[in-house]
């Protein structure tokens, strides 16, 4: 099997666009939240969130029209245009070879679906552009669509909060297995009114910012954005003297759906040992984990159960990117992957901001507020979802003697 | 203030009756939504955001799991809208 490495990524987000910006914000600790303003939030008492500002759709893509893709799509289609380039490739280049490109994601183009249903309640129709936008297929063909790609297998794949990381362990198998010569893999999804609803009514939107593993946290923000990485075979890396952020180790995938929205901590907990015995690790190589971390009463105690019972009593610094990022629903852990990809290559650990007092229940060293510099061997990423949907995925530094 | 105490917890019943698809006769003052009625989480959820569209009033979400019988759904109500 063919050793896989991320070479490339681009990131869409709300503390930064790009991997350089995106890597200060890290580094810096850099909260994402404010108030709303992509949809009316008249009627709801707290109405901040994880919004991408600043973002010009054209300043990226440069072959598809942006104006007539959904807001989702802009985000994926952007990100992996900034992933080529930061891979030091070209579509020329990728144009001669088999490729997979796979985007996760929760709500697909629910943002545009918003104004169907905003449409539908006032007597009107859409225009065929407006509904053509809705599609979530196109989150992952109109990346191919911009780079001219025909070779390739697109797929969107709809798992909630872990979509991202399922997305990037489809790339990862394809890649090592030789049946893609390189994988566009990551996440993306837009803020919108539905969801920003259905969790208020869930009791699970916090009334400012978003505190993992503290004592006093109150829930999630939602958020959005993308996060999308181009894999290879480390063989083809090294001949084109390509930089490696980091390896991609192995993932793990399970579903117990033992619940419509509660994780379940020996579900978690084995799906972070099935992403270590695929990836050939023991928990005490482990450097730093980055958890999925929403902020919620019910998950952070959870997770946190589920990583003692795999790494014992002291486990790795357990570091939520929510606290900055919002929860970006299925881009969160490609976004986070992208993270751990950066934390690797500069030496650093992203911090839990908001962070007043660790719940004694969670017990783990979440890094609150400040970042640390640290050097990072083997990092641990994981995303959770409804429906008992986990994923995760092990990256390590890039070692020729691994 | 013009209604009357009975009046509103009948409107309250129809209400829960209608979104929980609950026979009447069934729901009595202390009867439970979920041991003995079969309600989920999902319902309760949908019921909280009808009794707010229907008496124009805010029920916090925090308050949902008090929100168990008739009688505690007035309950939580009358807390929420000042009666």
């Amino acid at each position: 099997m063919n050793r896989v490495v991320l070479t490339g990524l681009g990131v869409v987000s709300s503390i930064g666009t790009g991997a350089g910006d995106f890597t200060a914000s890290l580094r810096s600790g850099r909260s994402g939240a404010s108030p709303i303003t992509a949809f009316d939030t008249e009627g709801f008492v707290h109405r901040n969130g994880c919004e991408v500002r600043g973002f010009v759709a054209g300043d990226w893509i440069r072959t598809v029209d942006a104006g007539q893709l959904g807001r989702a799509s802009r985000f994926s289609v952007a990100a992996a245009r900034m992933a080529v380039d930061d891979a030091g490739l070209s579509e020329i280049d990728l144009r001669g070879k088999h490729g997979l490109i796979s985007v996760g994601t929760t709500d697909g183009e629910a943002y545009e679906l918003d104004t169907l249903a905003v449409a539908e309640l006032a007597g009107t129709t859409l225009a065929g552009p407006e509904a053509h936008r809705t599609l979530p297929a196109r989150l992952a063909t109109e990346i191919a669509r911009e780079l001219g790609l025909s070779d390739v297998e697109t797929e969107t794949i709809g798992t909630a909060c872990a979509a991202g990381n399922y997305a990037i362990g489809d790339g990862f198998d394809a890649v090592r297995l030789g049946e893609a010569d390189f994988a566009l893999c990551g996440g993306a999804d837009a803020i919108c009114r539905k969801t920003f609803a259905g969790f208020y009514r869930l009791g699970t939107i916090a009334p400012e910012v978003c505190q993992p593993f503290d004592a006093d946290r109150q829930g999630i923000l939602t958020g959005e954005g993308a996060g999308i990485l181009i894999l290879e075979p480390l063989d083809a890396a090294l001949a084109r003297g390509a930089r490696i952020y980091a390896e991609v180790l192995g993932y793990g995938l399970n579903c117990d759906a033992r619940h419509p929205v509660a994780p379940d901590r020996d579900s978690v907990a084995r799906c972070i040992e099935l992403a270590l015995a695929d990836a050939g690790i023991r928990p005490g190589e482990v450097d730093l984990i980055s958890a999925h971390g929403t902020g919620t009463k019910l998950n952070d105690v959870t997770e946190a159960q589920a990583i003692r019972q795999v790494y014992g009593a002291e486990p790795p610094p357990a570091i939520s990117l929510k606290s900055m990022l919002g929860h970006a629903m299925g881009a969160a852990s490609a976004i986070a992957t992208a993270a751990c990809a950066l934390a690797i290559t500069h030496g650093f650990i992203p911090p839990t901001i908001n962070h007043v007092r660790t719940d004694p229940e969670c017990g783990i060293d979440c890094v609150p507020n400040r970042s640390v510099e640290a050097e990072l061997d083997i990092v641990q990423n994981t995303g959770l979802a409804f429906g008992g949907n986990n994923a995760v995925v092990i990256l390590g530094k890039y070692r020729a003697d691994r | 203030m013009t209604t009357s105490v009975t009046e509103r917890t009948e409107k309250i019943k129809k209400v829960v009756c209608y979104i929980l698809e609950l026979e009447p006769d069934d729901v009595t003052l202390d009867s439970s939504f979920v041991e003995d009625h079969g309600v989920d989480s999902m319902g309760a959820i949908d019921l909280l955001a009808a009794l707010e569209r229907e008496f124009g009033i805010v029920i916090e979400p925090g308050q949902l799991p008090r929100m168990t019988t008739l009688a505690q759904v007035e309950a939580v109500m009358t807390e929420a809208a000042g009666w």
